[in-house]
């Protein structure tokens, strides 16, 4: 099968001859590329053919349409059919909180599951889905600072430029944090950090280590 | 005391206390174990009896702490909040428009760009921008707080400003100009925001611009006390 790549736009074929897959829509009854990548069809199985009985002729099932997409296949350092890992709905990551504004909480997607990521995927987390209990009394100072590790759950694929995290579970939240003083701290509490050389407790909405 | 940025600090120079820890002010910086070092050029000032060290200096740069009063000037608002800036360097400051006494829903405060607010700073940290309320968040009464309506707003140093707000200014800052002004008979409404705004209000607008001039020539020219008292009379036969 040849592999031609196609660009996004680009006119695969008609939504009378193919099934839509991953990396394709539909515009106008026909099927376009979404992204970068080489074109790849699916031949569906031959479906068996009108059983043949001596008082019935059956209609013959119609046959199922080839799928085609485009498979989002990054350089060849990575091994042959290895596809790149996006985040998806309800998978855990760990992020780092880049900034932080008294509504939300922005930050950079590093590892989905067990994963390293290769590209630069952003975050954020909404005042509101920081905690599951007493959610309008949550500030985000007392939950995240800038530069903690966190790890937290995709609820939302959002808009253009941020997925919707969410660490209303006992188990998400943050997981590595350094003081204002520049050390590296350890839990005590589901709200506390605290620095060891100094002794200050520091707020944050800690993760359940196991 | 005049201290440095970044030096030593001998043991016997901090005071000591058999009950209360000693709390560092303004200006020092604790580096475990055992060292207090300043971080800015100022005097070094101590309180035996609550167990304070701090150092005076007079800064350009206000940094908004929490609990501060500011005279701070609406620039815009929004949904649910108000814009207001309190100083030309950093970001605008959020004042929620509830946050004011008597305000609801349905009834909320109108303030147009260029009002002025004497509020409180509520958060202030150095990862995000600065959080106003102008009525106190334990007794919901305004305090003092809220909209400042007529008079001018000058603008004087940050020494200044401390000093006008001190307990005592003629007796701890050397500030007299306030208590002669109001023993020559001037009669005006003063309001001083820590990130070195005075606002000034008097009968007449020549009277608010002669007082609001005398403070700012105080901060400038450093005027003593005698000197602030030929000011204060000159300033109350004009009015």
């Amino acid at each position: 099968m040849s592999t031609t790549i196609a660009v996004p736009g680009q006119l695969l074929g008609a939504t009378t001859d193919f099934l839509p897959g991953p990396g394709t829509h539909i515009h106008a009854s026909s099927i376009h590329a979404s992204i970068l990548g080489p074109i790849s069809r699916t031949v569906p199985p031959k479906p068996a053919g009108p059983s043949k009985r001596l008082t019935k002729i059956t209609k013959a099932t119609p046959e199922p349409l080839p799928t085609i997409s485009i498979d989002r296949d990054i350089s060849e350092g990575h091994g042959q059919g290895k596809r790149e890992i996006i985040p998806e709905v309800s998978s855990v990551v760990l992020c780092k909180v880049t900034r932080i504004t008294p509504r939300q909480a922005n930050v950079n997607i590093l590892v989905v599951g067990e994963s390293v990521l290769d590209g630069d995927w952003q975050g954020l987390i909404r005042v509101q889905d920081v905690r599951a209990t007493e959610k309008d009394k949550v500030k985000i100072f007392e939950s995240f600072r800038p530069g903690d590790v966190v790890r937290a759950a995709v609820i939302s694929l959002g808009d253009q430029s941020n997925y919707y995290l969410s660490t209303a579970r006992n188990n998400l939240g943050v997981i590595m944090a350094t003081s204002e003083s520049g050390n590296a701290m350890y839990p005590v509490s589901w709200k506390e950090y605290r620095d060891p050389e100094t002794g200050a407790n520091e707020w944050r909405k800690v993760a359940k280590p196991f | 005391m005049f201290v440095l940025p970044g030096e030593p600090l001998e043991p016997a120079t901090l005071p000591s206390h058999s009950t209360i820890p000693l709390k560092l002010g303004p200006g020092l910086l604790h580096i475990p174990p055992n060292t207090i070092t300043p971080t800015v050029a100022g005097l070094l000032r101590t309180d035996k009896r609550k167990n304070a060290v701090w150092v005076e200096f007079n800064g350009g740069r206000y940094v908004p702490t929490t609990g501060d009063l500011v005279i701070a000037t609406i620039q815009r608002s929004s949904v649910d909040v108000f814009y207001a800036s309190i100083s030309d360097y950093t970001p605008n400051a959020t004042l929620p428009q509830l946050s004011f006494e008597g305000a609801t829903k349905k009834t909320r405060p109108q303030l147009a760009f260029g009002a002025l607010v004497y509020s409180r700073v509520s958060l202030a940290n150095k990862h995000m921008d600065p959080e106003l309320e102008c009525v106190s968040s334990s007794t919901g009464k305004s305090e003092g707080l809220g909209p400042l309506t007529g008079g001018l707003v000058f603008n004087i140093s940050l020494g200044m400003s401390r000093r006008l707000m001190l307990a005592k200014p003629g007796e701890q800052g050397g500030l007299v100009i306030l208590d002669e002004l109001g023993e020559q008979g001037a009669a005006f409404e003063i309001a001083v925001g820590r990130n070195g705004r005075v606002w000034v209000d008097s009968k007449s607008l020549k009277g608010t611009l002669a007082i609001g001039k005398a403070i700012q020539d105080i901060d400038e020219k450093s005027l003593k006390v005698d000197e602030q008292k030929k000011l204060a009379r000159k300033v109350a036969r004009e009015i």
